[in-house]
């Protein structure tokens, strides 16, 4: 496939040389993919107003020359997400979201990963535009973009046993899923107590259409238990610190969280 | 021997400039070895001088050779209003349309959490207070008609609510020489909305 027809997602673009940007894309063909714009910092007609941040783009790329960078030849915009400019809380937490798949998908993904992905990230994007975003929207859309990275932590079943826990319920960080009380005695070290509520609602948030995801109503304790194991869960399974995770922190007015705290 | 320590000195310290490695360093090192004595004298008292010669506004942040710079110091400009630009070449662009005759303030970047630049790394905090000091009337933010300058202008609004100040937004529109035919919808309709009477 030397020439790429494809929608996509701008996750970040940065300067390059003088006249040049480099593109950091998600398309639900291929996964990741960097181009090269060239010409797009002079030359206002070549990418007029296209190469921006959020930008939903039909682009056509040229993937020809072996052992170089694809270059981007064309860029249409179809969607611009310029709600998600004009409220902080927007902007940090979908320039959260775009920093870790942008950071986490894979280049040359299979279709069907590549579709997952950028299925997300629209959907996220769409509904971050028309929310006002809290602490509650960003556990569930971090679940959800953990999912869609095909690191989908167990809440309903102990890795165990296999059992529908119930009563006083541990989550291992290291194996990703929640222990049932019979089996949470055993090994407590890299553990977290969680209620089931708290996984009820975390599992709600895996299934339910985004559009409902901010009506899923929980309270402060199954929030922070939830952000708890969200943030030990990726520090452990996704593994990178994200740079634009403070400034989330700031617009959600939460304190951040370290591992020494947890 | 190919090299020197002098010459592996330089490579070493060429390094550290954005964009050159190993190679590019090497080649302008032996650049360097042949040229002139009067260029090199003139560019290591450039270098020299850099930093001890410009000086940072303590007023707009501006770059100058003095601080206030000669903008902050001028009686002539209007003091009650101030136009926000993200770096100095922008305030330059400002100056040059002679459109303006304000103050600026200098944020040195934008909001760009994906580069770990969130407000603390700006300005704005010095912004707010030149504000709240009073006798402004008007705020143009004139950050870039980007996703970040735009969600920057933004966060500044919020960080003035208070302020009784008329806050601004440059116009977005279509660019000197542009055409239609080529434009994004959001350009199109953006220049739509902030048509002008023509007559
Ligand atoms: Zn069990
Ligand atoms: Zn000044």
């Amino acid at each position: 496939m030397d020439r790429l027809v494809s929608e996509v997602i701008l996750m970040r673009a940065v300067d390059f040389g003088e006249s040049d940007r480099i593109v950091h894309l998600l398309s639900p063909e291929v996964g990741r993919l960097t181009v090269i714009a060239k010409g797009a910092r002079r030359s206002i007609k070549r990418f007029p107003g296209t190469l921006d941040l959020f930008n939903h783009l039909r682009v056509a790329v040229n993937r020809r020359r072996p052992g170089s960078m694809a270059m981007l030849e064309q860029a249409t915009l179809l969607e611009p997400f310029l709600g998600l400019r004009v409220q902080s809380a927007r902007y940090a937490l979908a320039s959260y979201l775009l920093e870790l798949m942008d950071r986490m998908a894979p280049e040359g993904a299979a279709r069907p990963d590549a579709q997952r992905l950028f299925g997300f990230v629209l959907s996220a994007l769409r509904t971050l535009e028309g929310a006002t975003p809290n602490a509650r929207l960003r556990v569930l859309l971090e679940l959800r973009a953990f999912d869609a990275l095909g690191l989908r932590p167990e809440l309903a079943r102990c890795v165990r046993c296999g059992e529908r826990p119930q009563g006083r319920v541990a989550f291992h960080v290291a194996d990703g899923g929640v222990i049932c009380g019979a089996h949470a005695g055993e090994r407590s070290e890299g553990t977290l107590p969680v209620h089931v509520g708290t996984l009820k609602v975390l599992q709600q948030g895996l299934e339910y259409d985004y559009s409902r995801l901010g009506r899923l109503a929980f309270g402060p304790q199954a929030l922070a238990e939830a952000r708890q194991l969200l943030f030990r869960f990726q520090r452990f399974h996704v593994g990178i610190e994200l740079r634009s995770e403070r400034f989330l922190d700031e617009s959600l007015g939460w304190a951040g969280l370290t591992p020494e705290s947890t | 021997m190919h090299s020197s320590p002098a010459m592996e000195r330089l490579v070493a310290a060429l390094k550290h400039l954005p964009g050159i490695g190993e190679k590019s360093a090497t080649r302008l090192a032996y650049f360097l070895l042949g040229t002139s004595d009067s260029l090199l004298r003139e560019l290591s008292d450039a270098i020299a001088r850099l930093k001890t010669d410009t000086a940072v506004c303590e007023v707009c942040f501006n770059l100058g050779d003095r601080s206030p710079c000669p903008i902050c110091s001028d009686p002539r400009r209007d003091t009650s209003m101030i136009c926000v630009v993200e770096e100095p070449a922008d305030l330059a662009s400002v100056e040059q349309s002679g459109a303006f005759r304000g103050l600026y303030h200098v944020l040195g970047g934008t909001l760009s959490p994906i580069d770990g630049m969130g407000p603390e790394a700006l300005r704005i905090e010095e912004l707010v207070a030149r504000v709240a000091a009073g006798g402004v009337q008007e705020v143009i933010l004139a950050t870039n008609p980007n996703a970040e300058g735009d969600a920057t202008a933004h966060y500044i609004a919020d960080q003035l609510e208070k302020t009784e100040a008329r806050l601004s937004r440059i116009a977005y529109g279509m660019p000197l020489g542009g055409d239609l035919e080529y434009a994004d919808h959001v350009t199109v309709g953006r220049s739509l909305e902030n048509r002008r009477d023509i007559r």
